[in-house]
C-alpha cells in the first residue's frame, strides 16, 4: 500500500483503462476545464446508470466539451438537438422504445439554462405527459458555456457578466428560481437534489430515479471553477459548503412531498462558502451594502434549513458529515 | 451554380473538412494542459517518527484493519521481534504523537501491538524473511536483553552468522525483572525463545571481562555489537550511613524472579522515581509488606509545576496504578538522615527537596527546617544502575556510559558498535530494540563496504495535510483493566479484547501520509485520469495517474484524506 514509485513505462494504459471496475459512459480526453464539477457529475451519473441507456443532451458546456468534432467522449448512444428541447427529444425516444418493447432507459441531460429557463417548457411537458425519463440538470448557476451570463438559477448576490456588482447592485438582484417547487407541482413519482461532494448519495439517487417508472428529475449542484471563480482543486470542498451552509438543500421528493433530506450536522456560516468564490468577492467587504447582502444570503440559507428541517438532531451516517466518511480498501462508494 | 434541369443529377461532392472518421476523445491528450502534476507520495506518519523501535505503524494497522492479522504481525516484526513484550511495557510515545489525538482520541496502538504479539504466540507463527543470501561474516553480540536480541535477530535476517553472549543463564536482560502483573514471564520467554530460534548461537553464562575479552571478540568476529545494559547498582548512602542489611531494588526484583521470595516488612521505604522503584513497591505490597512508601525528589509524572523540574522517569500509567493499589509516594522529598539503632533502620528523616535539570546534570536541593520523621524497618535504594566497566573499560575511558556515534559505532572504533541502555539516552525497551536494529543495519553496511549513513529522522506529515472531513469520530478501544481491589497477586492486570474490536481500533488510524485505498481520488477525478491497478503484479500500487489525461486540477490532492497525494510543478 505504500509505494510512490512511478509506474513502469511498459504499462499497457489502454488495457488498464479498459479493465477498470466501473462503467465508463464518458471517456477521458474531453475538453472540460480543470476541476469541472459538471464533468465529475456526468461521470458519476453515467457510472450509476450503466451502459443500457440513451442520452438526449441540451446545448451547453457538456454538449460542447464531450463532442469536439469528429470525436466523441460518449460510449452510450447520445443525441444533441437544440438548447430548448432535450426533454422533448428524450420523450420521443422513450415513446419509440416503448413501441418497440425495449427496456433501454432514457436520460435527458441539461444545464441550468437548459432546465430552469430555455428548456423549461419542454421539461414541464415531458413531466406532465408522464414519460419514463430521468431528467438530470447539472446546475452550475449561470450560462457558463457562453461566458457566464445570469440564469434563473443564479443565486441572489452572485456576480455574472449580466449581473455585475457595482454601485447600484450587489450582483444578481433576483432570487434563484425555486425550481423544485415547480417540479413538485407536477406531482411526478421522484425528484431529488444531489451534490458532487456526496458521490454515493448522488449515485443512489440516479439508480432510484431510473428504477421508478415514470418521469423523474435530478438536480445536481455542479461547481464551475471558471464561472464561480474558485481554485480548481476546491470543486468538492466548495460544493460541500454549499450543502453544509444550507444554501443548496439535498433532498428527495415523491409525488411532490419531501420524503428525505440530508441533515446538516454542523451548519457552516455562509461566509465560508462565499470566501472561496470570486463571484461573491464583492460581498466580503465592510460596506453597508456588502454586509446587508451577506446577512441576506445567511437568512436565505437559514430559511432553507428551517423550511426543510435540515438541522441534524444527532450525528448519523447519512448526514452531511457521515455521508462522505471514507472506508479503507475502497468499499466506500456504492 | 443553378439547378440543372436536364441531364442526370451530379453525385454529392464532399468538400475538404466536411468529412472525418468518428473517433473517441481518448485521442485527445488533455494532459498537455497541466501546469502541476499530482504524485502519490508516502510520508512519514508521526507515530513512526515517535516510535523508538521505528515500527511502520500505519502499515500494520492497515493490514489488521483489512483482516490480515498475519501480514500485520509480519510487518510489525520487520522492525521489532518482540511485540508481545513492547505492547505491554512500552510507554508508547507513538500514541502521544498520534494525529487522531487532536481529532478524538489517539489510536490505541499498544493494544494492537500487544494483540498481534499474543496472536502470533498463540498461533505459533514464525518470522518471515529468513531466506536471504547467506553471508560469510560472523558477528558477536554481547548482552541478550532487548537491544542485543534485536541486533542479533536483524543480523540473522541479513544473513550473518551471529553469536550472542550473556552473563546470565537466560536471555531477556532486565525485561526479566518486570513483574508478571505487567509482563508475564512466559510471554517474555516465548518471544525470546522464538528470537533465539532464528539460528542465533546463544552462549549463556558467558561474561565479558570474565570469560572472554573484547580482544577475543575482535579477533574472532568481523564486528561486535555491545549491549551490556546497566547492571551495576549506583552506590547509595545517606551521609555515608547505610543500613546493615542493605538490599538494592533491582537485586530484590531479581531475587523475586529467580528464587520467588521477597522479605516482608512492616513499613518499607523505596528510594527512587524510576520503574524499578515502582515495580518493587508494588511487588512488595503484593507479597505481604504492610506499607510501602516511595521517596523521590522528583515530581509526579504529568504536568510538572515548573519547567526544568525533574519528573519521575517511571511510566506515568504505572505510577497511577501504584497509587491506586496503595503505594504511598512522596514526591519532592528526600531522605535527609537515616535513623539507625545498631545497624537497623527504625526510621528516616524526610526533608522537602527538589531536582532541577540545568543543562546535562541534575541539581538536587534540600531545604533545612522541613524535616519530618517516617518510621520504617527497611530502606531500599532503587536509584538506578550504571554500566559495569568489566571488559569494556578501554571503551568507557572513565565515562559512565558507552559513547556512540550516530552510526552506532563506539567512539574511536570501527568494528565495535553499541546500543541499548549502556549508551546515552534510552531507558525503555522499544528504544533498545530500535538501537539493536540500527546497529545491525550499520554493521551490515560496514561489512558490505557501503557507506554508514544513519537514517535522518523523517519529518512527520503535519495534521493540516490530512483532510479530516472524511473521518468520523469514534471511541477508542481500551484494554480491560482489573480494578485495584481485584488485582490478584501477580496475574496480569490488563486483558486484551477479541479480534473484531482490535480490527475496529486499527481502522481508526488516519493512515497519515499512507494510502488508505479509500477510492477518493479514483471517484472524484473529473477527467477519469486516476486508474485503479487492482493488484497487478507489475504495478505494486493501488492507483496510478494517467498523465495523458490528468489536467492537474489538484482535486485529488485536496480531497485525499491521508495526505498521500502531493502536487508538484510540471517538469
Amino acid at each position: 500500500m505504500t509505494s510512490s514509485e512511478p509506474p513502469s513505462p511498459s504499462v499497457d494504459w489502454a488495457a488498464l483503462r479498459n479493465s477498470q471496475p466501473r462503467f465508463s459512459g464518458m471517456e477521458s480526453g474531453h475538453g472540460a476545464c480543470q476541476g469541472c464539477g459538471q464533468a465529475l457529475a456526468t461521470r458519476l451519473v453515467l457510472e450509476a446508470a450503466g451502459p443500457d441507456v440513451i442520452v438526449a443532451n441540451a446545448t451547453g458546456c457538456l454538449e460542447i466539451f464531450t463532442t469536439p468534432w469528429p470525436q466523441s467522449a460518449w460510449t452510450v448512444p447520445w443525441i444533441h438537438s437544440l438548447f430548448e428541447n432535450a426533454a422533448a427529444v428524450a420523450a420521443g425516444i422513450e415513446v419509440a422504445l416503448r413501441a418497440q418493447g425495449r427496456k433501454t432507459r432514457v436520460l435527458a441531460f441539461a444545464g441550468d439554462g437548459g432546465t430552469f429557463d430555455i428548456g423549461f417548457q419542454a421539461l414541464s411537458g415531458m413531466l406532465e405527459r408522464n414519460h419514463d425519463v430521468l431528467f438530470v440538470c447539472f446546475d452550475n448557476e449561470a450560462y457558463m458555456n457562453t461566458g457566464i451570463q445570469r440564469s434563473g438559477s443564479t443565486p441572489h448576490g452572485a456576480w455574472t457578466n449580466t449581473s455585475p456588482a457595482g454601485k447600484v447592485r450587489q450582483g444578481k438582484r433576483h432570487f434563484k428560481k425555486d425550481l423544485l417547487a415547480i417540479i413538485a407541482a407536477h406531482g411526478i413519482p421522484y425528484a431529488a437534489t444531489a451534490s458532487v461532494a456526496y458521490p454515493s448519495d448522488l449515485r443512489t439517487k440516479v439508480r432510484r430515479g431510473l428504477d421508478i417508472e415514470g418521469p423523474s428529475f435530478l438536480l445536481v449542484h455542479s461547481p464551475c471553477p471558471l464561472g464561480w471563480g474558485h481554485d480548481s482543486a476546491l470543486t468538492v470542498a466548495v460544493d460541500r459548503l454549499a450543502v453544509e451552509t444550507g444554501l443548496f438543500p439535498v433532498l428527495e421528493m415523491e409525488r411532490g412531498h419531501v420524503v428525505e433530506t440530508m441533515k446538516i450536522r454542523n451548519p457552516r456560516p455562509v461566509r465560508e462558502y462565499l470566501e472561496l468564490q470570486i463571484r461573491f468577492q464583492h460581498l466580503l467587504g465592510d460596506s453597508p451594502e456588502a454586509r446587508e447582502e451577506r446577512e441576506h444570503l445567511q437568512a436565505l440559507a437559514d430559511a432553507n434549513i428551517e423550511r426543510y428541517g435540515l438541522r441534524a438532531e444527532a450525528p448519523g451516517p447519512r448526514d452531511s458529515e457521515g455521508a462522505d466518511t471514507v472506508r479503507r480498501g475502497g468499499s466506500r462508494w456504492g | 451554380m443553378g439547378i440543372e434541369r436536364d441531364g442526370p443529377p451530379s453525385p454529392p461532392r464532399v468538400t475538404p473538412g466536411g468529412f472525418a472518421f468518428p473517433g473517441t476523445t481518448r485521442s485527445n491528450h488533455t494532459g498537455s494542459w497541466r501546469l502541476e502534476r499530482p504524485l502519490y507520495e508516502t510520508s512519514a506518519s508521526p507515530c513512526h517518527g515517535a516510535c523508538p523501535a521505528h515500527e511502520e505503524i500505519p502499515v500494520y494497522l492497515d493490514h489488521l484493519a483489512m483482516d490480515r492479522p498475519r501480514e500485520a504481525w509480519e510487518s510489525l516484526v520487520a522492525a521489532n521481534p518482540i511485540p508481545a513484550v513492547t505492547g505491554r511495557v512500552c510507554p508508547h510515545p507513538c500514541e502521544s504523537s498520534c494525529h487522531r489525538g487532536a481529532f478524538d482520541a489517539a489510536v490505541s496502538i499498544h493494544s494492537v501491538e500487544r494483540f498481534l504479539g499474543d496472536m502470533a504466540l498463540r498461533e505459533g507463527w514464525s518470522y518471515p524473511g529468513f531466506d536471504g543470501e547467506k553471508r560469510d561474516e560472523a558477528v558477536a553480540v554481547v548482552g541478550a536483553g532487548p537491544a542485543g536480541l534485536s541486533c542479533a535477530y536483524h543480523l540473522r535476517r541479513f544473513g550473518y552468522r551471529v553469536t550472542l553472549f550473556d552473563a546470565l543463564p537466560e536471555a531477556g536482560g532486565n525485561c526479566r525483572v518486570i513483574p508478571d502483573y505487567r509482563l508475564p514471564g512466559e510471554v517474555l520467554s516465548r518471544e525470546v525463545e522464538r528470537v533465539l530460534a532464528v539460528g542465533i548461537d546463544f552462549r549463556p553464562g558467558t561474561k565479558l571481562g570474565r570469560d572472554l575479552s573484547l580482544e577475543d571478540l575482535e579477533e574472532g568476529f568481523s564486528a561486535v555489537f555491545l549491549a551490556p545494559g546497566r547492571q551495576k547498582n549506583r552506590s547509595y548512602s545517606v551521609d555515608h550511613a547505610l543500613p546493615g542489611d542493605l538490599h538494592h531494588g533491582l537485586d530484590l526484583l531479581w531475587e523475586w524472579r529467580n528464587v520467588g521470595t521477597l522479605p516482608r516488612w512492616e513499613r518499607a521505604i523505596v528510594v527512587g522515581g524510576g520503574n524499578t522503584a515502582i515495580d518493587l513497591a508494588r511487588s512488595l505490597l503484593r507479597t505481604g509488606t504492610r506499607e510501602v512508601h516511595v521517596v523521590t525528589d522528583e515530581e509526579l509524572p504529568g504536568a510538572p509545576s515548573q519547567p526544568g523540574r525533574g519528573v519521575m522517569p517511571a511510566i506515568s500509567r504505572e505510577v497511577g496504578m501504584a497509587l491506586e493499589e496503595g503505594v504511598r509516594i512522596h514526591p519532592g522529598r528526600r531522605i535527609g538522615r537515616l535513623i539507625l539503632r545498631e545497624e537497623r533502620v527504625v526510621g528516616v528523616e524526610l526533608v522537602h527537596a527538589l531536582k532541577e535539570i540545568e543543562g546535562q546534570t541534575p541539581v538536587h536541593r534540600a531545604f533545612e527546617g522541613t524535616e519530618t520523621v517516617l518510621e520504617a524497618d527497611a530502606v531500599i535504594p532503587a536509584v538506578g544502575q550504571e554500566v559495569d566497566p568489566a571488559g569494556i573499560a578501554r571503551l568507557l575511558r572513565n565515562r559512565t556510559v558507552l559513547p556512540v556515534l550516530a552510526t552506532g559505532q563506539v567512539e574511536g572504533e570501527t568494528r565495535i558498535f553499541a546500543g541499548g541502555d549502556a549508551c546515552p539516552g534510552g531507558g525503555i525497551v522499544s528504544h533498545a530494540v530500535g538501537s539493536g536494529h540500527h546497529g545491525a543495519r550499520m554493521i551490515d553496511a560496514l561489512l558490505r563496504k557501503k557507506e554508514l549513513s544513519p537514517k535522518t529522522p523523517p519529518t512527520p506529515i503535519p495534521y493540516s495535510s490530512l483532510n479530516r472531513v472524511y473521518f468520523e469520530r469514534r471511541p477508542a478501544f481500551a484494554l480491560q483493566e482489573a480494578p485495584p481491589e481485584a488485582r490478584d497477586g501477580f496475574s496480569e492486570i490488563e486483558t486484551t479484547g477479541p479480534l473484531p474490536l482490535l480490527r475496529q481500533e486499527a481502522d481508526r488510524c488516519f493512515s497519515c501520509g499512507h494510502c488508505l485505498e479509500c477510492d477518493n481520488c479514483w471517484t472524484l477525478c473529473p477527467d477519469g485520469a486516476v486508474l485503479k491497478t487492482g493488484g497487478r503484479s507489475d504495478l505494486p500500487v493501488p492507483y496510478v495517474f494517467d498523465y495523458d489525461y490528468c489536467k492537474g486540477c489538484g482535486l485529488c490532492a485536496r480531497e485525499c484524506p491521508s495526505g498521500h497525494i502531493r502536487m508538484v510543478p510540471e517538469p
